[in-house]
């Protein structure tokens, strides 16, 4: 608007009255390379917003079927691949490189092996879907390394794992779930301890 | 059972704005943009009131830091249909965003302007919410949110104090504000432990509470300027 | 089957199976593989350096773990990387100690930013029009160097030009030496609130041309002219904490505090006494205490030595200022200045410091040097509770290079040069802008626009297409300074030299470069290299820390100071800055002048004094959303520019609280809303600076009004730097409020709905 002005050297006020808006929009066109959108905590589709009204969580799909009974019966820890969960608030999903860790080396004339390394070699990680977890909605900060120091077993929140392959929800994180078990252990059931 | 509290020391106080900023940065209070601020919508949890006496020439100023006052009979929490507006055995007034229905009530009951009610979801232009802090839930369109005292350290000190098997020290939890500033002017800590720093400033002679006759016994303690 | 599992049921069958389709299903998200190890939801903190500033205060890094939006191979996705949590302050930094202001806070969201310049671009359009296109930085940087070879071929090296925002740091040592081995001009220097006056009024008293260090922590007394050493100034950090220890950390002593300005700063908010003199008369207050004090001899005039031998008629204790003469002159009553001087001469120790509007006048050197003379009067120079210098490392000895002559004062900016060897911009072929935007930071008269539109070629390695980048034809973007090395040489804030330093926090989000990486490869990749001793700029660094003695038993100098982040200690014997510079030769004592004005007090009755912002400083911070939104600290403004106005005046003129004023100097107008306060001379009007910006990111753009567009062209003549108050307006309402002007206060926040 002032360009003109500006290249003739003349001085050129840049306050004027207020216009209808006033909303925030980029000046100009955009730069080529530049990020796009927005984060919000509104649901990122209608269907979504639905589903989450009706308590109804979408059925995880995940890039591969993982054997978490083979991993298991080999007795590979669950903190070795779920390396937070002794750390802090989230145990963490595998990056295809915790994968390659072992199967660099073990059974790698697997069909499904061969498939994650070729994944690996082209960048491209496993997008896992969570299987727990909490909606933003809910509020709810929780944190594994305190229950892990209380000796409560992963199998009381995720049921046994040793007989799923792709995990399955079968355990419902209620409230009422846990408040009771707060409850038995007398640990603290006070609200702002999991809300805030 | 430790009981939270908080003494601002006006003396040191010189208004720069740092804890402001710090709450902003750890809560993940996001920024409403000019047009809704201009309907009262900003959020600050922590702000800083300014006070003019005087004309010209004679003119002074007095800074004061006014978050929640965590109050120990707080005029928000008895007027909440919800329980949404609560107080926890350690003293800290809080609030439970999921079962915040948002009627306001407690806004409007505080005599603090503490409370923010938030109009819409709140949003980040990408990447900025790279920045947002995991450890602190993000508020939906319609409730009410305020200070915490910063609950997720308070809870985060005495789950590794646990993990140690010893208690919480003195200084060891400190809110984003009193961590940020410069001059050392918030000190938080535990008021039932007589020899925490804290408890020790809110018993000094300078020492004050906020709008003490509306009967609130508010947990912030301002200690006057001197001169 | 009740009614909610009906209604459940037909919800689930129907609608939900129809909408779940809309928007992008989550199933599809490309992952990419990480580049680190990085255990979910754990902090780790890192080092860093605070890069808003010249104080160079240490941070404390949170990191964790993040999803962050990229881009590979023209494929979208996500990909895990260590993020950048939150900024606080280094609890062992010998400089903030922990504390953090609010600008360094938000630094965060320098990386974060939704309008940062993500790749190198070549400008599409006309100048200054932002139409950009990608380029890759190997086109680019051949780019540059076919330009610096062609002026090479020419002869012509003096034709290329830097613009910096100067500051002593490894960085601008590097840039130094590029310049100087092309052989170009040393990089020319620009800073609005820059502090060459003090500097050079602390070479000429001193002999340290430095800003100072006030130990305000033991400190009985402080008398300020007008430094907002709480706000914007120096090492507001440090000297924040320092002012915390004077009020209330010593058991039973509280120092006392005293502000001398004509328009209350954030720090004079807090002074217990705030003293208003007439614009740049400051100087003759402070002789005027030191008249009284000498008269009553509370303190021979012998004690002042050479600061005080600098100021004429100080030998024969200062007849012209007495008390009665300095009221006629300052308007501050003689029984006050009696007052001042023996509280000041008194409560022992005590400190005068000096910064800010009053140095922003044409004879702004001679309150400097009559400001330090009062303070070797009373013998608070490198004593507990008075002044300090902290000792600087000769960064250029240290790499055994040969730089500016220790103690050498600063070449003033100019457009155009005058010698050969001036440092220049206007008369520059290839000229390169690292941070510095006199388009926006200079007045209009100086025409800096013009003179870059001569230019045939500009590149710059700004981050945001700010008012300066718009005009380059080439933008290569630095990291940001969570992703690069970084350091600083704090000039103070401590009394031991420190030299902050830290590792990359981050990996880089875009296809940025470190700009000293991308000055080395320039300077290896042209026809005739330059032979700069480093590949990187982190072996200059280490090369340049090897020098120094280590702080730790455990550990060399620099593995030492980058687990800290910081090191400080004693200067090692020859890389030392010269603690003290001779006097200047037969320097002639200097006198009180009177402070020139531009423009005519019949025509332009107020004084106009922009100044920095609490949240912005220069603006150069204006496009961060959080320092926009944080009220600021004596207007609760928000997202505004506002013009302060006292009362007695505004009601003079019929203006009311927000109304649109127009503010004409002879040399152009801004508009703005009123605020009124009572911390304002009733002939003075003042304006932050800040907003105003034409183009800087969504947040800043076309946002207020730019107060030094009115400025005239007055200087310091010593030191030439801009007098940016010392330019006289007149003020007019234009109009009722118009909703621009938003305030977060005033009793409660629907105050702002009333005025609707």
């Amino acid at each position: 608007m002032c360009a003109a002005a500006v290249a003739a050297g003349a001085a050129c006020s840049w306050y004027e009255p207020a216009a209808s808006s006033t909303s925030i929009a980029p000046v100009g066109p955009a730069l080529p390379g530049q990020p796009g959108g927005v984060f919000t905590t509104a649901r990122p589709t209608v269907g979504a917003a639905v589903d989450d009204f009706l308590n109804r969580p979408s059925e995880p799909r995940q890039p591969i079927e993982f054997p978490h009974d083979v991993h298991v019966g080999k007795n590979v820890a669950c903190e070795f691949c779920h390396e937070g969960v002794d750390k802090g608030p989230a145990a963490g999903l595998p990056s295809v490189r915790t994968c390659m860790i072992c199967h660099e080396a073990i059974a790698t004339d697997r069909p499904r092996i061969q498939q994650i390394t070729a994944l690996r070699d082209k960048g491209l990680d496993l997008a896992w879907q969570r299987v727990y977890g909490f909606d933003n909605e809910d509020s709810v900060r929780f944190n594994h390394a305190p229950h892990i120091r209380a000796k409560v077993e992963c199998a009381t929140c995720h049921g046994n794992v040793a007989e799923q392959t792709v995990a399955q929800r079968s355990v419902e994180h209620t409230m009422g779930f846990c408040v009771n078990c707060h409850n038995e252990r007398q640990a603290p059931v006070e609200c702002v301890i999991c809300h805030y | 059972m430790p009981r939270w509290g908080m003494a601002a020391d006006l003396d040191r106080c010189n208004g720069c704005g740092a804890c402001v900023v710090a709450c902003h940065a750890e809560n993940n209070i996001s920024t409403v943009g000019p047009e809704e601020a201009a309907r009262g919508r900003a959020k600050h949890w922590l702000r800083v009131e300014r006070y003019w006496e005087g004309d010209f020439p004679d003119v002074r100023v007095t800074f004061r830091p006014v978050l929640c006052q965590h109050c120990d009979n707080a005029p928000c929490e008895p007027v909440c249909p919800t329980y949404a507006s609560h107080h926890t055995e350690e003293g800290l007034n809080a609030q439970v965003y999921n079962r915040c229905i948002g009627t306001r009530y407690c806004a409007n009951a505080c005599p603090y302007n503490a409370r923010f009610f938030d109009f819409f979801n709140p949003s980040w232009d990408k990447p900025l919410h790279l920045q947002l802090n995991p450890d602190v839930s993000l508020r939906m369109v319609g409730v009410v949110e305020k200070c915490t005292f910063c609950v997720q350290r308070i809870n985060g000190a005495q789950v590794q104090a646990k993990a140690e098997g010893r208690g919480v020290r003195d200084g060891e939890i400190q809110p984003a504000c009193a961590q940020s500033c410069p001059s050392r002017a918030l000190v938080f800590g535990d008021l039932d432990d007589p020899e925490s720093q804290a408890s020790r400033l809110s018993r000094s002679p300078r020492g004050s509470h906020l709008l003490e006759d509306t009967g609130s016994r508010p947990k912030v303690a301002y200690l006057a300027r001197q001169a | 089957m009740d009614r909610r599992s009906f209604i459940k049921l037909t919800a689930v069958t129907g609608t939900s199976a129809a909408l779940a389709s809309c928007g992008v299903p989550e199933n599809q998200l490309i992952r990419f593989v990480p580049d680190e190890d990085i255990v979910p939801g754990v902090a780790v903190w890192k080092p860093g350096v605070c890069p808003l500033c010249a104080a160079g205060c240490g941070l404390t890094v949170r990191v964790m773990d993040a999803d962050a939006d990229v881009a590979r191979n023209g494929q979208l996705g996500v990909v895990r990387i260590a993020a950048a949590k939150k900024l606080e302050g280094a609890p062992n930094h010998p400089v903030n100690r922990g504390g953090l202001c609010a600008r360094g806070q938000a630094a965060i969201q320098v990386t974060y930013h939704p309008d940062r310049i993500t790749q190198p671009l070549k400008r599409a359009g006309e100048r200054g029009d932002g139409r950009y296109e990608a380029i890759s930085w190997d086109d680019a940087l051949a780019d540059v160097v076919s330009r610096l070879d062609g002026l090479e071929e020419a002869g012509n090296q003096r034709a290329l030009a830097f613009l910096s925002r100067g500051g002593a740091s490894h960085r601008a040592v590097l840039i130094e030496q590029f310049l100087a081995r092309f052989g170009a001009p040393p990089p020319a220097v620009y800073e609005l609130f820059g502090d060459e006056v003090l500097r050079r009024a602390n070479a000429t008293s001193f002999g340290r041309e430095q800003l100072p260090t006030i130990d305000l922590a033991n400190a009985m007394f402080v008398l300020s002219f007008g430094a907002d050493f709480l706000g914007t100034w120096n090492s507001p950090v440090a000297q924040a904490a320092a002012y915390g220890v004077m009020r209330q950390g010593r058991p039973g002593i509280r120092g006392g505090f005293v502000q001398v300005e004509s328009r209350m700063s954030q720090t004079g908010a807090s002074a217990d006494e705030w003293v208003p003199a007439r614009p740049g008369t400051e100087g003759v207050l402070a002789l005027g205490l030191a008249h009284v004090i000498m008269a009553a001899a509370l303190r021979p005039a012998s004690a002042a030595g050479r600061a005080g031998a600098l100021v004429d008629g100080w030998s024969d204790g200062l007849r012209s200022y007495t008390p009665e003469q300095v009221e006629k002159i300052t308007g501050v009553a003689a029984a006050r200045v009696v007052r001042l001087a023996r509280q000041f001469a008194e409560m022992r120790p005590s400190v005068a410091v000096v910064a800010g509007p009053p140095l922003a006048h044409t004879n702004g050197l001679f309150t400097a040097v009559a400001v330090n003379a009062l303070n070797a009067l009373v013998g608070s120079i490198e004593q507990p509770g008075g002044v300090f210098f902290t000792p600087q490392v000769d960064l250029a000895a240290a790499l055994k290079m040969s730089g500016r002559a220790a103690g050498a004062p600063a070449p003033p900016f100019r457009l155009q040069r005058e010698g050969a060897d001036d440092p220049h911009i206007g008369d520059a072929q290839v000229l390169l802008v690292d941070g510095a935007n006199p388009v926006f930071t200079a007045p209009r008269v100086w025409g800096v626009d013009q003179a870059l539109a001569k230019v045939p070629y500009i590149v710059s390695f700004g981050s945001f297409l700010d008012e300066m980048a718009v005009l380059a034809d080439l933008i290569l973007p630095d990291h940001s300074f969570l992703e690069a090395w970084r350091e600083a040489v704090p000039e103070s804030g401590a009394t031991v030299a420190v030299a902050s330093v830290a590792p990359p926090v981050m990996r880089p989000l875009y296809q940025t470069r470190s700009t000293p990486d991308v000055l080395l490869e320039v300077g290896r990749r042209l026809r005739r290299p330059l032979n700069l001793p480093w590949q990187t700029f982190d072996q200059m660094l280490a090369a340049a820390f090897a020098a120094l003695p280590s702080a730790s038993p455990d550990a060399d100098a620099w593995t030492d100071a980058q687990a800290k982040g910081a090191w400080s200690g004693p200067v090692p014997p020859g890389l030392g800055r010269a603690a003290s510079l001779p006097a200047p030769p037969a320097a002639r004592p200097i006198a009180f002048e009177e402070p020139r004005f531009d423009g005519d007090a019949g025509q332009f009755p107020f004084h106009f004094l922009p100044y920095p912002s609490s949240a912005f400083l220069d603006g150069s911070l204006a496009h961060l959303p959080w320092l926009q939104e944080m009220p600021d600290p004596l207007t609760s403004a928000m997202w505004s520019s506002w013009v302060e106005i006292n009362p007695a005046a505004a009601e003079r003129l019929g203006i009311g609280q927000g109304d649109v004023l127009e503010i004409a100097s002879a040399h152009g107008s801004i508009r703005a809303a009123a605020v009124l306060t009572p911390g304002i001379a009733p002939d003075m009007v003042a304006m932050p600076v800040g907003q105003g910006h034409r183009t800087f990111t969504r947040y800043a753009s076309g946002r207020g009004a730019n107060p030094v567009e009115a400025l005239a062209p007055m200087t310091e003549p010593a030191t030439g730097a801009l007098a940016w108050a010392a330019t006289r307006v007149r003020v007019s309402r234009v109009g009722p409020p118009d909703g621009r002007l938003v305030l977060f206060a005033g009793g409660m926040r629907e105050h702002v709905e009333e005025h609707r």
